[in-house]
């Protein structure tokens, strides 16, 4: 049984990532390769914060999603304030030299990882009030992000992603809805994040590698991309068969590299033969050259 | 304690060691300037380079020159599908830049997977040592490496430049980079350019790659951090401008290495994303494609339009 509630545990958290990434980058436009890290920087500083300083465990994981809301304003406003195409390289850079960070700082326990995270809820109400408290969270994400982009804002952010400079001419401040949209997004992660560590008490660096934003990615852009229900379909899925190929009982210096391998390949093949994703929506990649010719090929 | 020679040795090293990531720059601004893509699928014409090397020497045991042909065969190959398969296609279909951009991104890690799967995570070399034999001169040790290494990156660039400016297609290239639309309006033939470019770049990077394997361990995914190191080059010198990025690769090679005398070793590729976040925060001007008014730039737009109208009327 413990086993199931791990599966639930992790899809419930994956569909949570995806949701929030989905607001990223289907709803915002908004491209970068940084979520895991803000997975990352959810679980550390939860699990910092009530190890080693104390405090109590919820309130920690609120810090966690603060520090990831915070590190990912930080890190988008400078490559914003220049262009979207900064923010993807930053993202790059962001990724990698946190966990560089994180492996060579002795208090978040290096590449060994950061043991004895205190639990949440499991010793007093048991394991299944921890899976409540999960798809609880995945579920109001869920209904967030839905409400968002159906909402006023949400069309004001169709409008900032199809025409950036039609919607700064109306008097719409373009970056400070990208900056909310990403930090909303990246706040979620660390969320997530706190509520992976509070479970399974362990985390180490090599859980937030470049693989899981290649997971991610799957997640959303096979799913299917603004979507209410793409991301959850994509993370189903793309939880489900790392899971099948466990039963193959290969050595984990093979099952890595065939996730890798699964993930990056289901993501190229979508984006050449079915763009739009399993989750049926238009062709959200389109661009301006192609919407031009298109209205050219109308008149 | 911190001696002349201490320094000398260091700056020496540190120049040596740029001539890898000043070929890595130049290609992926070469890139850039031309066919306006961040081409992150760079990082996977490494991987390819390096392991096709590697395989050549360490598991066919072929001689060195057989090796640096069949790696740069492969890499051309690779950067000719890459080219006609991929961004052609891409091109055709109309998509946004950040498509193009996951795109490359997706083709590098799923490249660098590939590699993990064949070769396994585990650090790997062209030859079995990567410790080359020094001659002092004066106090500063040269390695058998470093002059060949230095040599053969300044004729690539003297050849590149030779290139844009004496040759046909190079022209057409510098027309191209200013105003795609209008050199084809001028009957110049942007595909066959695109293509050009993205084979030359490939074989910068695969030069760079053989270079980087025959003293420095490489893992599958060590292409990607290569690539950091190229983008920040690329931002610093200004994004446009081939030769600042060139600069900028020495001058953040010589920084890097340098640094072993301020930081601990395990800092030092950390030294990589400050980079880029610096060439980010500090030097954005890269964004917009800086219009150069040198009279060899002008002169060479001119030729270059002059042999597109040609080449058009010829046609007519």
């Amino acid at each position: 049984m413990e086993y199931l509630y791990g599966i639930v545990i992790i899809v419930g958290l994956y569909v949570v990532l995806a949701t929030s990434f989905n607001l990223i980058i289907g709803y915002g436009g908004l491209v970068s390769i940084a979520h895991p890290v803000f997975f990352a920087l959810g679980a550390y500083a939860s699990a910092l914060l009530s190890r080693d300083v104390g405090i109590p465990v919820l309130l920690a994981m609120i810090a966690g999603m603060l520090v990831a809301v915070v590190a990912s304003i930080a890190m988008a406003l400078p490559s914003l304030r220049v262009s979207g195409d900064y923010l993807l390289i930053a993202s790059i850079g962001f990724q990698l030299g946190v966990l560089e960070v994180i492996k060579n700082l002795r208090f978040t326990g290096g590449p060994g990882g950061f043991t004895n995270i205190p639990p949440f809820l499991i010793r007093d109400f048991g394991r299944e009030s921890y899976v409540v408290l999960v798809l609880a969270v995945t579920l109001a994400v869920i209904l967030l992000v839905r409400w968002i982009a159906r909402s006023d804002y949400g069309r004001a952010m169709s409008a900032m992603r199809d025409d950036e400079l039609a919607f700064a001419s109306v008097g719409r401040d373009a970056m400070w809805m990208k900056i909310a949209i990403f930090g909303l997004g990246s706040g979620l992660a660390g969320l997530a994040g706190a509520l992976y560590a509070h479970y399974f008490r362990f985390i180490a660096p090599e859980q937030f590698e470049i693989l899981q934003s290649a997971a991610i990615l799957t997640m959303v852009v096979v799913g299917g991309l603004r979507t209410t229900w793409g991301p959850v379909v994509g993370a189903l899925l793309l939880q489900a068969l790392p899971q099948a190929l466990t039963f193959l009982q290969l050595p984990p210096s093979v099952l890595g590299p065939i996730q890798g391998l699964l993930f990056t390949g289901l993501v190229l093949v979508f984006m050449f033969f079915r763009p739009q994703g399993l989750v049926a929506a238009e062709d959200v990649w389109r661009g301006a050259s192609s919407r031009v010719r298109k209205t050219g090929e109308a008149t | 304690m911190l001696d002349t020679t201490i320094i000398l040795q260091i700056l020496w090293t540190s120049l040596a060691t740029s001539s890898y990531y000043v070929l890595f720059a130049v290609a992926f601004a070469l890139v850039l300037k031309v066919t306006r893509l961040f081409n992150f699928a760079q990082a996977a014409i490494m991987t390819v380079a390096f392991y096709t090397a590697f395989v050549a020497v360490q598991w066919l045991h072929w001689p060195a020159w057989a090796a640096f042909i069949a790696m740069m065969s492969t890499t051309l190959a690779a950067s000719y599908g890459l080219e006609r398969i991929g961004f052609e296609a891409l091109r055709k279909r109309g998509v946004s830049v950040m498509f193009v951009f996951v795109f490359t991104f997706m083709v590098s890690e799923f490249v660098a997977y590939l590699a993990m799967l064949i070769f396994g995570t585990w650090p790997q070399t062209i030859f079995p040592g990567i410790f080359w034999p020094v001659t002092l001169v004066g106090n500063i040790a040269i390695s058998a490496w470093d002059l060949p290494a230095i040599g053969v990156t300044v004729a690539s660039l003297g050849a590149l430049l030779a290139f844009t400016r004496f040759t046909r297609i190079g022209q057409f290239m510098v027309g191209v980079a200013d105003n795609p639309d209008l050199a084809e309006l001028y009957g110049i033939n942007k595909r066959q350019i695109f293509l050009v470019v993205m084979l030359i770049a490939g074989a910068f990077v695969g030069l760079g790659m053989f270079l980087y394997g025959m003293r420095a361990q490489v893992l599958p995914q060590t292409g990607l951090s290569l690539m950091i190191f190229a983008v920040a080059a690329t931002i610093i010198g200004g994004i446009g401008n081939i030769a600042g990025a060139a600069i900028a690769a020495i001058i953040l090679g010589v920084i890097q290495n340098a640094s072993i005398l301020v930081i601990s070793s395990e800092w030092q590729g950390f030294l990589l994303y400050i980079f880029l976040f610096l060439a980010i925060v500090f030097f954005p001007n890269g964004l917009r494609l800086p219009q150069r008014r040198s009279r060899f730039g002008t002169a060479t737009r001119e030729r270059a339009a002059e042999q597109g109208r040609s080449a058009a009327e010829s046609k007519a």
